[in-house]
């Protein structure tokens, strides 16, 4: 039996209301987009959804009380809250340097690393 | 930071965002020997040190970027081309002297109150948000009603969250991005609610921080009251009809300790003011020429204080030019006066800059009134340009050569924004 999927596409402002039908699982058409992001988005979204990834944690002996990290690969839509609840469990001691990898093959997937989006300088005692 | 501050500069630079940051590098560029940063706050990078998430670069660097990421990667330029910084420090006034020398009136702890002299000033304070105020909610006055951007420097950069249960009113790209980052630290987000009928924020937001959540979005509909005491307990929201009017046959109540209002922004310009520099009552910006200086010969305006951008990348390009005409000016160099005025018309919400000169190649920056699809500029009888789509949400952006302008005559060029009738097929 067809099945019919909708996404709203996020390529441009114009936001093309996407259909997909599938069939067992098998991608058999899809339709409402103006151009071929819109194909390309409903197929990915439909496959494997994936998102970008940001929070903070803790950092102790800086300025600031969090420091902004980021997973350097997109995560499955599905792991994102599951995801950023381990990386809360991160306590970082500055100093930080931007980029620095602070949790090495998250998921069990090589080269996904939560690293430091910013530097932060050692203050006070120590 | 460095806090070092002489007595004399080439140019100096209000505000030490994006905005600011691309300013002084423009300057040093064009040989400005002497650039300073003046910021109130601890650090420079504005905005962006608490905008965590990603999507900042991808025209300037041509990579996705967090928001402190590009803050750190200009900083690092900044320090590198010796431009001076001084943050924790809080620009009172600027008195023009005589001979147009700049006294910037500077106040900060190292130093108390002292002035530094100038040939050209930059202005980027960058902007703010609009409050409660702004809108008038009636309701009681409880805690536990701020701004979207004030909740995300406070989860972001203090570590606090502003409370459990949470209603967002209007659906700007912050109280979007606000949703999830909220739902993501383990609050309850009850409902966007935005008075359009449309959102405001980018499709990607809505879909990313909203659907992906779960969060419902309630198009044309507002928040009728505010309930609580000492803080917030719940808001009347109500649908409104064509007038924007709520029916109150239809209201209903909505349990929150929390609303967030994300419902625009106005460029922060008390400083230009107290200048008497002339505002566009429009951008809430300073009216400025093709070289982006104001009405204020040797003070120049880039970024969020000009104009509202929507993209960071647009406003590091904005600046760097803003930079480098004030280092221009600094070392006199005087470009010819603009003698063509550029105002909107037909659709066109505003343009900048407010004047051109033939002599050169212009940037022009413009908002649409209402959505259309497919369009064209049309820039006097000129140049005609076609474009898929405008929307109010997206800043258009073209060039005009100066070839372009050498056949012009008049005095005043005017842009419109006319539906493409025959392109409908030519996506």
């Amino acid at each position: 039996m067809v099945k019919s999927e909708q996404f709203l596409c996020i390529g441009c402002p114009i936001g093309c209301p996407l259909q997909l039908q599938h069939k067992g699982g098998k991608i058999t058409e899809v339709s409402g987009h103006e151009c071929n992001r819109g194909a390309k988005y409903a197929r990915q979204e439909f496959t494997d959804p994936r998102r970008s990834l940001s929070t903070t944690v803790a950092i102790s002996g800086a300025k600031g009380t969090r420091l902004p990290v980021k997973v350097t690969e997109p995560v499955e839509k599905d792991r994102v809250t599951e995801v950023v609840r381990k990386i809360h469990e991160l306590d970082i001691a500055a100093p930080v340097r931007l980029g620095q990898v602070l949790i090495h093959d998250l998921l069990g997937e090589e080269n996904v690393n939560v690293v430091a989006c910013r530097s932060m300088e050692r203050v006070g005692s120590g | 930071m460095l806090d070092k501050i002489r007595r004399k500069y080439d140019v100096v630079v209000v505000g030490g965002g994006p905005g600011g940051m691309g300013a002084a590098l423009g300057a040093r560029d064009s040989g400005a020997e002497r650039v300073l940063i003046l910021d109130r706050e601890p650090e420079v990078g504005g905005i962006l040190l608490q905008c965590i998430h990603s999507g900042f670069g991808l025209h300037y660097f041509r990579e996705e970027l967090t928001g402190p990421e590009y803050a750190e990667r200009f900083l690092e330029k900044v320090i590198q081309d010796d431009v001076d910084l001084a943050t924790n420090s809080y620009v009172s006034g600027i008195a023009i002297d005589s001979n147009g020398t700049k006294q910037v009136r500077v106040m900060n702890e190292q130093h108390g109150l002292f002035t530094v002299d100038t040939k050209s000033v930059v202005l980027s304070m960058g902007c703010r948000e609009r409050t409660r105020g702004s809108i008038r909610i009636p309701g009681t006055r409880p805690s536990g009603v701020l701004t979207a951007g004030l909740a995300q420097k406070l989860v972001n950069l203090e570590g606090y969250l502003p409370g459990k249960r949470i209603a967002v009113l209007g659906s700007g790209d912050i109280g979007l991005i606000m949703a999830r980052r909220l739902t993501l630290e383990g609050c309850e987000v009850v409902g966007v609610f935005e008075i359009m009928p449309y959102s405001n924020g980018l499709t990607r937001n809505v879909v990313q921080c909203l659907d992906d959540f779960g969060i419902p979005l309630h198009l044309s509909t507002m928040v009728a009251y505010i309930y609580g005491r000492d803080r917030i307990e719940k808001i009347t929201v109500a649908p409104v009809e064509k007038d924007f009017k709520p029916d109150m046959s239809r209201a209903r109540d909505v349990k929150c300790d929390t609303l967030l209002l994300s419902i625009g922004l106005i460029p922060e310009n008390e400083l230009s003011q107290s200048l008497g520099i002339h505002l566009d009552v429009i951008t809430g910006g300073p009216r400025v020429s093709s070289t982006l200086e104001t009405s204020m010969p040797g003070v120049f305006a880039c970024g969020n204080v000009l104009h509202v951008h929507d993209l960071v990348d647009f406003v590091t390009q904005e600046s760097i030019l803003a930079g480098q005409f004030a280092a221009e000016w600094s070392r006199g160099i005087q470009r010819p006066m603009d003698n063509i005025r550029l105002v909107p018309g037909d659709n066109v919400h505003y343009c900048l800059p407010h004047t051109l000169s033939p002599e050169r190649e212009h940037t022009i920056y413009m908002r649409c009134k209402e959505a259309l699809k497919p369009c064209r500029i049309r820039v006097g009888n000129l140049m005609e340009k076609k474009l898929r789509f405008v929307v109010p949400a997206e800043m258009i952006m073209f060039k005009i050569k100066p070839d372009l302008l050498e056949k012009f005559y008049g005095d005043t060029l005017r842009i419109d924004l006319v539906p493409d009738t025959q392109g409908e097929n030519d996506g």
